[in-house]
């Protein structure tokens, strides 16, 4: 296929948090918000005068320092953003707004709370949102008051942020509009010839996270349309094509590991992928703004923690109608390395998606920058092989 | 026949020996390791500890509490039938059959060199939690449709995950309404009790493809489901997120496994705010009406209020407790039956048992205030355990006095759940039982907010204590996420601090002997001191109980 | 009065021999206390006949456990 005309640009403002457009955000006179859980609602955070900066730690392989603070024995993830915090990769957010969704990411966003000297930022603060573990009415109720005290209030009162329903929503189109164009980017890949690559859909996702909206919009656009007119291969260079689950995972090369052993990934439902992020935000009639984001961020989550029986359950079948509904031949289940959530998540989707829905799967346990590349494009390898042979069987 | 050895004889001090044997030998002459059994933790003999506290302890600890071992078994059964039940559970359930049937030497292990009043306070204490044991294991047997229960009461029985507090029931219980924690008993006790049956669970959940780094307690608790070997007992089930992620993996199972109704009963993560409560109480409710719903019980306030108010009265005298453990050298409760004593009935909740021994700690504890008795006259430290401490060596603390003379004042998880619940309303109460969800054993500090692990500071304070014995549970992110912040404060707060690793029911991640070598170079190296009883320094207790 | 007598020898005879039952099987308890012979039979005896039989138990496979699809209210 060719190649997409602004790949190598996007590419480039994925190398490291403080990218050319943040600088370029924070130059307008705009807040730089940081956040890292879906939990925590990016719409509010892009409130006009504010954008939203999901915070990544891009090259952290080592960290030596995070690993004194938090030990050797929690999430990669979370040690790796304190480690460029400590490093002083994080001193352009002006604050952080915090959930303890997970609990090490949550020990991470208590070290900035409670170091003073880790941002270097003297407008820095950070806030905690309480985040239900259901999706009864209850729960988004308290989820509403929760978002309105911790994020709205807090904004107002200590940056003067406009937080109106009319600002609010402002920041729901601008974000509608992103979703829309990543949502249609993303249908590109349900066709029989997906004419885009898994890669290159992870890398259009993650900057439309790590960006200013407003800066990259046009971007994102002309993306679309330059798909529109994309031919795919004549001959595709997949073998299979898989969805891929599980925990967080803002690495594009991980899936471009996965696709270098034949498996074209063509769904996304992890921490950082596109199918709940970039869905549309409806407001019901009637409904307030904040109501309609408090609604829309729990009901759209899959996320392993909610607890309700019913959702429990349905998670699984939720990723088997993705996987139908993108035409995947199986799952890719990943977790990584000390995620209490998604181990028992993965451990019951290995057992239950093959044995009720049919599709294989393939459980891995990966670290945040995956250098063990080795081992892991075996196991990947040994999946596409088994399940092109079931293909084959199957006479498909 | 050999003769006697006369030179050898002359050197006896017969009148120190009469009088070790009369009164027991003084703390540092005993040598309690040499009283093991390499490997097995039993005993070639026990304890002499004089006449007076030898008998004490054979009549009214061990022999009694074979005696009401029997005489719970037959009147929380109901009778022969009950018993007839709990042989059959014996024969059925691992946790029972393999476990509890050791007893006394949990008694024994945690009693070790405990004289007087202090062997007394703490024995009740044990014979409290055996008691609360064979209450539960009788409810589990007397309904278990897996062994022949009866479905009547098993049609009034809510199971639940063991960190939902057991007061949830409290409005049902004039109705016989009844509440299983499906792992307190299954899971959480044996650890204390026999540390061998629990890895069967571990092992089978990781067998199952569960990693082996989540927290081993929730592998343990999802283990005892993916085995089989939790009880038919109970119509529906309540869980909850409490204490952590891992938590809410083990529910997950759980629900596969059992296939019940099953209701969450989530507590919020950031709490000590006004503004959380709300949504907690209205959850508590809804918990109320799917178990009412389940059982055909009605939710009854004045039964509800009538246990809230004996509750109240337990936390009222864990204050006390409190109070002359601060303040007192008379502390007759050693750090191992302060710490599991407290946890249990704050965690099940309030019932008879727990005031009969109340009543009886406080006879013993008046009468030690009154006559200024020195309960641990050896004490050199006076220590505050933090964080979540190693369930297969529970009894650490038992082995350090008698070791080191460090005395184990108080811990972080009896200092959770201190709140009187008010009862003047319906709308108080329900606010302060949610707020008491919140307050919940590691629920609080291992994962409750940084502020919340740092009262650390104010309760060394409060009891008076020079060193701080930190648990360091390697799987326990909560808690493995700020242990770079602990360095730092101890350092600038310049305490003595020992890291203690251990993977809470799991021995073999760090065995016993490594935790006291712990403890061992910190005590010669830092601290510069020599050990009260060298015995107890290094002995193999590799595959005790 | 003697057939009194021999009946009071009788009942002290009966209250000596339960006295001394009753002493020796306090003594025999005690022995079994203080060394530990309960410890001991538990350990080496009764735990490993326990473990084999849980070890050799059949049971269920958790693969066939259903995972049902369901919708309560209860949310």
């Amino acid at each position: 296929m060719r190649d997409l005309k602004h790949l190598i640009y996007f590419e480039d403002l994925l190398q490291e948090a403080n990218n050319e457009l943040v600088r370029k955000g924070k130059e307008d006179g705009n807040l730089c918000l940081g956040y890292t859980c879906y939990f925590m609602p990016e719409v509010l955070l892009d409130l006009p005068g504010c954008f939203a900066v999901r915070l990544r730690a891009p090259r952290c392989t080592s960290p030596d320092m995070a690993s004194y603070y938090m030990s050797g024995r929690t999430c990669h993830y979370g040690r790796s953003l304190l480690e460029r915090a400590l490093e002083g990769g994080f001193n352009f957010i002006d604050a952080q707004l915090a959930t303890e969704t997970c609990t090490v990411t949550c020990r991470f966003q208590e070290h900035l709370d409670y170091m003073d000297d880790v941002i270097n930022n003297a407008t820095f603060k950070t806030s905690f949102t309480d985040v239900p573990f259901k999706k009864n009415e209850n729960s988004i109720d308290h989820y509403r008051k929760q978002l309105k005290i911790k994020v709205l209030d807090f904004l107002a009162k200590e940056y003067g942020v406009d937080t109106s329903d009319e600002a609010i929503l402002k920041a729901i189109k601008i974000n509608n509009e992103v979703n829309d164009i990543i949502t249609e980017i993303g249908n590109f890949r349900k066709l029989d010839n997906p004419t885009i690559t898994g890669y290159e859909f992870s890398v259009i996702t993650l900057v439309s996270m790590v960006c200013p909206k407003y800066l990259i919009v046009d971007k994102l656009r002309e993306t679309l349309e330059e798909l529109k007119t994309r031919e795919p291969d004549d001959k595709p260079n997949y073998k299979i094509k898989v969805l891929l689950a599980g925990s967080e995972n803002d690495d594009p090369d991980f899936v471009k590991l996965i696709e270098g052993c034949g498996a074209l990934v063509v769904a996304d439902r992890h921490c950082y992928g596109s199918l709940e992020a970039r869905q549309h935000i409806d407001i019901k009639e009637g409904e307030d703004p904040l109501t309609a984001v408090a609604r829309h961020y729990l009901l759209t989550s899959q996320c392993a923690r909610f607890m309700e029986q019913k959702e429990m359950r349905h998670r699984k079948k939720v990723l088997a109608d993705y996987a139908k509904e993108y035409k995947a031949d199986g799952i890719i289940v990943e977790s990584n390395k000390f995620c209490e959530y998604w181990s028992f998540e993965r451990m019951i989707d290995t057992i239950v998606l093959p044995r009720d829905f049919g599709y294989p799967v393939c459980s891995i346990e990966k670290e945040y920058i995956n250098t063990a590349s080795g081992q892991l494009r075996t196991r990947f390898q040994a999946f596409v092989e088994s399940v092109e042979l079931k293909k084959i069987q199957e006479g498909k | 026949m050999k003769k006697p050895d006369l030179k050898k004889l002359k050197e006896v001090d017969f009148k120190k020996a009469a009088r070790d044997f009369v009164y027991g030998k003084p703390h540092g002459e005993r040598r309690l390791g040499d009283l093991y059994i390499p490997k097995t933790g039993l005993y070639k003999h026990r304890e002499w500890r004089g006449i007076k506290d030898t008998m004490y302890y054979f009549n009214h600890i061990w022999l009694y509490n074979y005696g009401m071992i029997v005489r719970d078994l037959m009147v929380y059964g109901g009778g022969p039938k009950g018993m007839i039940q709990f042989l059959k559970g014996t024969w059925r359930y691992r946790w029972m059959g393999q476990t509890y049937l050791t007893v006394m030497h949990w008694f024994d292990r945690c009693l070790e060199g405990m004289r007087g009043e202090t062997l007394a306070a703490s024995a009740w204490h044990f014979r409290g939690i055996v008691s609360a044991c064979l209450y539960q294991i009788t409810g589990f047997f007397n309904r278990d449709l897996n062994i022949g229960g009866d479905p009547e009461l098993r049609a009034k029985t809510i199971g639940t995950d063991e960190t939902v507090w057991g007061g949830v029931i409290y409005p049902y219980m004039d109705q016989g309404g009844y509440y299983l924690p499906t792992q307190m008993i299954p899971y959480f006790v044996t650890c204390h009790c026999n540390n061998h049956t629990v890895l069967n669970y571990i092992d089978a959940v990781q067998a199952y493809g569960l990693p082996g780094d989540p927290c081993p307690m929730c592998q343990a608790e999802a283990g005892i489901y993916i085995e089989d070997d939790v009880p038919d007992s109970y119509v529906a089930m309540v869980t909850t997120n409490e204490a952590c992620d891992s938590s809410v993996g083990t529910s997950v199972i759980q629900d596969w496994m059992m296939n019940k109704p099953l209701f969450a009963m989530p507590q919020v993560m950031q709490f000590d705010d006004d503004s959380v409560l709300e949504n907690c109480a209205k959850e508590i409710e809804m918990a109320w009406r799917f178990m009412e719903e389940h059982t055909g019980l009605e939710f009854h306030w004045e039964e509800l209020k009538k246990h809230i108010e004996l509750q109240n009265k337990q936390n009222q005298f864990e204050r006390e407790k409190w109070d002359v453990a601060a303040n007192t050298h008379s502390y007759p409760i050693n750090g191992v039956a302060q710490a599991l004593y407290r946890i249990f009935y704050s965690q099940y909740g309030e019932r008879p048992f727990w005031h009969d021994v109340d009543k009886k700690v406080r006879k013993i504890m008046e009468k030690c205030v009154n006559e200024d008795i020195n309960t641990f006259p050896m004490t050199r430290h006076r220590v505050i355990a933090w964080s979540c401490a190693p369930l297969y060596y529970s009894a650490w603390c038992t082995w350090a006095y008698n070791c080191w003379g460090l005395n184990t004042i108080i811990n972080m998880d009896s200092l959770m759940f201190d709140l009187d619940i008010r009862t003047d309303t319906y709308e108080n109460c329900l606010l302060d039982i949610a707020k008491y969800h919140e307050w919940a054993p590691m629920r609080r500090m291992a994962v409750g907010g940084l502020q919340h692990i740092f009262e650390l500071w104010e309760n060394m304070e409060k009891f008076n204590c020079d060193m701080v014995m930190m648990y360091d549970q390697l799987q326990c992110k909560g808690m493995q996420g700020v242990v770079g912040l602990f360095e730092d404060e101890f350092r600038a707060r310049n305490i003595h601090a020992i890291w203690m690793p251990h993977a809470l029911p799991d021995k073999r991640t760090v065995p016993r002997s490594q935790i006291r070598q712990i403890i061992n170079d910190y005590m010669f190296t830092v601290m510069g001191e020599e050990p009260l009883d060298p015995s107890l320094l290094d002995f193999d207790d590799s595959d005790s109980w | 009065m003697k057939k009194a007598k021999k009946k009071k020898n009788k009942v002290a005879r009966f209250v000596k021999k339960t006295l001394g039952i009753a002493g020796l099987a306090y003594a025999g308890l005690f022995c079994v206390f203080y060394y530990d012979l309960d410890g001991k039979l538990l350990y080496y005896v009764v735990e490993p006949f326990m473990k084999n039989h849980f070890d050799n138990m059949e049971r269920r496979d958790p693969h066939t456990v259903p995972y049902e699809q369901i919708d309560n209210e209860y949310m």
